[in-house]
């Protein structure tokens, strides 16, 4: 027992039980699943984790500082849309292949923007930010079906979508950019200032108020920051697909939420880190792409994936004792 | 302005937001369509808003116990799938009892999890959410089912049936409401919910027992499911797997729109029922008016975020925040 | 968590049979749009699952994307990973699955599409379609409810899930027909049923406040039509009102036999996922086949319904 306290690894599992729980589903599959364990196929789990882990990025900052982010799916599908449709704006018809570089810009702009709105209104009127989110939802979710006419746009030129197959040495592009969004992620997060205010609105709001941070606008460009950042991952899927639909990125956010509990940040808000939340995305990565290998029929995916999730809350339950208290939205 | 206003006589008014709301809109859809307050329109509203609405008074309670029902949307397809399959093998007599059991069990399984281990409700109501859906595909192996003989059977007059006039889910749905409303208000039980939410360390050091009430709360909410579910498939006679898809949020969006709060504590299940009214009359009206459906989604982001925003200006005495 | 335990041993146990099985089988892929959602797509399933099993020399991988893009595009990439000899895909998304599609082209793997077809810029990467023509059913309808009307009357559309290709396309057959064929038959409106009977009977109940005079119904499918048949009877205006569908369901042959129901498009799923896997197969085979294999849908009406057993979803 004594041992088991003492060993680092050990007991940095127990604080991190998300990263035990995909040591052993990787060495589950890895075990049963032929095609598992191959560079490429880890690549690829790399590629399809980045979409939602993306996101996850994001709204690890936003319920770190007590709040959440319910927008995030159709703030994605609204960015895919204009990163797609841009480009084949009269204005651009000479620009050749730089034509995808306003259409990107503007796609990020509009998911910043977005992330503005909600920051703004959660900042300025004190409603709670599930509620805010809640609407924006279904209000992004219009503006995406008033923006496209419900078709789907598709871009006419190929080096858009093969940007998606391009690599960097043995790297595909797609994770590359991923790793870089983990690191600076990671980095905002617990190397500066707005890192360790945003912990400090989440824990103890009274006091960061009073310790003089703005919280207004603090919590606005966390805000901001995830609408970037579901736009980005609206752009890369898009690029995977070479086109934009009306319904993209439906029940995202509610598998962004679930990857980033699964990693340890708390609802409750002032805890939780970026280490959890790649634990997390990639425990739904590695699940989704083991159990598609294996071929479990569909109908079962949906209840494993829900049982795993109840279960890992009550083994995070068993290991983090302190965490009583339940939740306080 | 605004804001000296609320601080005087303005409280009254602000609280009552989704009520001037609620006015403004069917004053505005009056105007615009001559069709909007006809007895047959108003009736049609009433009756498309009773399954949600059924719905929406049990998650009421829940988050007035200071906790959040996901799972609602997936378990109303169970349900629906059970009790429209089981009607042509075991009868309609057995068929609604052995659905109204499951459900429950389901809402059961909820309860145990939050009230009693105490996990966090949004997410285990989520996994619940994929879960039950993974069920009803298993059990109905991705099948519709169908009630053959639709005209024949007495199990018509949940949905279809009419009684002094009104139709039956109008009944149902403002019986139901009545019903929790005096159980929330005037009853002990009411009072417990009440303290949970409102404040769970003070109601355990006052002898209430939070785990059971809060367990009972689940129940309820399943309950009223189970009932939505009978209303839904004597409508339909038939069901499809994914039926409930997307209605946890829409009751979610009307008991918000209600005034409940998220913090738990404090709603009220009238309210609850003007916000399902107010969400099924401006998406009639939009339509009626020739808008297409996805305006109806821009107009409830707006109208969500101006009620709750005067809603919560009011209680604090001041229209914007204090948050620096 | 021991019971999902117990699942993945079980499927684990099922691949470890399946690969067992000899050398010279060929393995498809199949990934498909969103079974479950209605019976249509289940009973596919079911009749691609029996098809494949019935001959011995084919190895099957049947994945389903949930109704969701992303996610049909992880399939593809695992398909593509697993070495198949030949994908199936039924599009979650005619555009959207172009590049992986040719990107699945692009390492050499035939595949085939099934039921929806892909956007024209994916044509060149595909060995073939196999599946029923939506366009051509969307006109097949406009041509019944041309002739139920006699040319003239007030009609109202509801259409399937917006943004899926299979709706816009019957929609766009439809609205075109109607249009050149019947100039005197106006379009009221037209809304989404989201494939849902409950959904399309809400709509219909807002159309009959809406109208008063109705004299058509086109629905995108007979599940859909049948919700707004029950809106009709409900409201009492069914009498007289000409109710014309799209993929006949049983609920609606039923319907149609009761009198109640005008016609439909005739498509057995049973049918689409035999000629999927043939097509599969003969592409493999290496056989001369043509780009657009559409199998026959024919028109279903109260009159020559006796020709057609009765759907089996």
């Amino acid at each position: 027992m004594a041992y088991f306290y003492q060993n680092p690894l050990l007991r940095w599992l127990m604080r991190n039980p998300i990263w035990g729980f995909v040591l052993i589903i990787f060495i589950f599959f890895s075990l049963s699943a032929d095609h598992f364990f191959s560079e490429r196929n880890l690549m690829n789990i790399v590629v399809q984790t980045s979409t939602i882990g993306l996101i996850a990025l994001g709204m690890t900052l936003v319920m770190i500082n007590g709040n959440i982010d319910l927008s995030v799916g159709a703030t994605l599908a609204l960015a895919a849309a204009f990163a797609v449709d841009v480009q084949s704006w009269a204005a651009f018809s000479t620009w050749g292949n730089w034509q995808i570089l306003p259409a990107v810009c503007l796609a990020l702009l509009v998911g910043i923007l977005m992330g503005a709105i909600n920051g703004f209104i959660v900042w300025k009127t004190g409603v709670d930010a599930f509620i805010v989110t809640l609407g924006a939802m279904l209000g992004i979710r219009g503006l995406v079906f008033v923006y496209t006419g419900e078709q789907s746009f598709y871009a006419m030129n190929f080096a858009y979508s093969d940007f998606s197959f391009m690599t960097i040495g043995p790297f595909p592009v797609l994770a590359v950019i991923f790793g870089i969004a983990v690191l600076a992620v990671h980095w905002l997060l617990s190397r500066t200032v707005h890192g360790r205010n945003t912990y400090a609105v989440g824990g103890n709001r009274e006091a960061a108020v009073n310790a003089g941070i703005r919280v207004g606008p603090h919590m606005m460009i966390n805000f901001m920051l995830i609408g970037f950042l579901a736009a980005l991952s609206g752009v890369l899927l898009s690029t995977q697909m070479g086109a934009a639909t009306p319904n993209l990125g439906r029940d995202y956010e509610l598998w962004v939420i679930t990857a980033v509990v699964l990693g340890g940040t708390k609802l409750t808000g002032g805890k939780g880190d970026i280490i959890g939340t790649l634990g997390g995305v990639l425990a739904i990565g590695i699940l989704r792409n083991g159990m598609n290998l294996m071929q479990v029929p569909a109908f079962y995916v949906y209840v494993i994936l829900g049982s795993i999730l109840i279960a890992v809350l009550f083994l995070d339950k068993r290991f983090n004792r302190t965490a009583d208290g339940g939740l306080r939205l | 302005m605004l804001l000296a206003r609320l601080k005087a006589g303005g409280p009254a008014i602000a609280k009552q937001g989704i009520l001037v709301a609620f006015i403004v809109f069917m004053i505005t859809f009056s105007l615009m369509s001559d069709r909007f307050l006809s007895a047959d329109n108003i009736m049609s509203v009433f009756r498309q808003s009773a399954i949600i609405g059924v719905m929406a008074l049990g998650v009421t309670i829940v988050v007035i116990g200071g906790n959040l029902d996901l799972s609602v949307g997936s378990m109303l397809s169970f349900a629906t799938v059970l009790v429209v399959d089981l009607h042509d093998k075991i009868g309609p007599e057995l068929a609604i009892p052995v659905m109204v059991l499951a459900t429950l069990c389901l809402g059961a399984i909820n309860g145990f999890l939050i009230g009693i281990l105490r996990l966090n409700s949004l997410i285990v109501t989520l996994g619940m959410l994929s879960a039950i859906q993974g069920l009803v595909l298993i059990y109905s192996g991705g099948q519709n089912v169908d009630i053959v003989d639709q005209t024949g059977t007495w199990f018509a007059i949940f949905g279809r049936g009419a009684m002094f006039g009104i139709a039956t889910p109008i009944i149902i749905f403002l019986g139901l409401a009545l019903v929790f409303h005096v159980i929330m208000t005037t009853m002990p039980f009411g009072r417990r919910v009440h303290a949970v939410g409102g404040n769970p360390t003070a109601s355990i050091f006052s002898g209430i027992p939070r785990s059971r009430v809060v367990f009972m709360t689940y129940l309820i909410s399943a309950l009223c499911v189970a009932i939505a579910a009978i209303i839904l498939g004597s409508r339909v006679m038939g069901s499809q797997n994914n039926v409930g898809l997307g209605y946890e949020l829409q009751v979610l969006a009307a008991v918000i729109l209600g005034g409940t709060s998220l913090l738990g504590g404090s709603g009220s299940i009238l309210r609850t029922v003007l916000g399902v009214l107010m969400l099924a009359f401006i998406q009639n009206g939009l339509i009626l008016m020739g808008q297409p459906y996805y305006t109806q989604w821009l107009v409830t982001w707006v109208v969500i975020i101006v009620a709750v925003w005067l809603d919560v200006a009011a209680k604090r005495g001041r229209l914007f925040s204090p948050i620096a | 968590m021991t019971n999902s335990m117990r699942l993945l041993l079980a499927s684990c146990g099922t691949l470890a049979l399946a690969s067992a099985a000899t050398a010279d089988t060929v393995r498809i892929g199949i990934t498909q749009n969103n079974v479950g959602i209605d019976s249509y797509q289940t009973t596919y399933e079911r009749a691609f699952i029996e098809a494949a099993e019935a001959n011995p020399n084919v190895d099957v991988i049947v994945l389903d994307a949930g109704g969701d893009v992303a996610r049909q595009i992880s399939q593809m990439q695992d398909l593509i990973q697993q070495n198949v000899d030949a994908i199936i895909i039924w599009p979650t998304d005619g555009q959207a699955l172009v590049p992986a599609v040719r990107n699945a082209h692009r390492e050499g793997i035939p595949v085939i599409v099934t039921n929806s077809n892909i956007a024209e810029a994916g044509m060149e990467f595909i060995a073939a379609f196999s599946g029923p023509n939506n366009i051509q059913q969307g006109i097949y309808s406009a041509e019944m409810m041309c002739e139920a009307l006699d040319g003239e009357g007030q009609i109202v559309q509801i259409t399937g899930m917006p943004g899926y290709t299979t709706a816009i396309e019957r929609q766009q057959g439809f609205d075109d027909r109607l249009a050149e064929l019947c100039p005197g038959v106006t379009q009221l409106d037209i809304q989404p049923g989201d494939w849902n009977r409950e959904r399309a009977q809400r709509t219909m109940e807002t159309f009959l406040t809406r109208f008063d005079q109705i004299d058509g119904v086109y629905s995108g499918d007979d599940n859909m039509g049948v919700g707004a048949l029950n809106a009709a009877i409900a409201a009492g205006r069914a009498e007289g009102m000409v109710f014309i569908g799209a993929t006949n369901f049983a609920v609606g042959y039923d319907a149609m036999a009761r009198g109640e129901y005008w016609g439909s498009v005739y498509q057995s799923p049973v049918d689409d996922a035999r000629a999927a896997l043939q097509t599969a197969l003969d592409v493999l085979a290496g056989e001369d086949v043509p780009k657009l294999n559409y199998f026959d849908t024919p028109k279903i009406t109260q009159e020559n319904m006796h020709e057609f057993d009765r759907p089996v979803f």
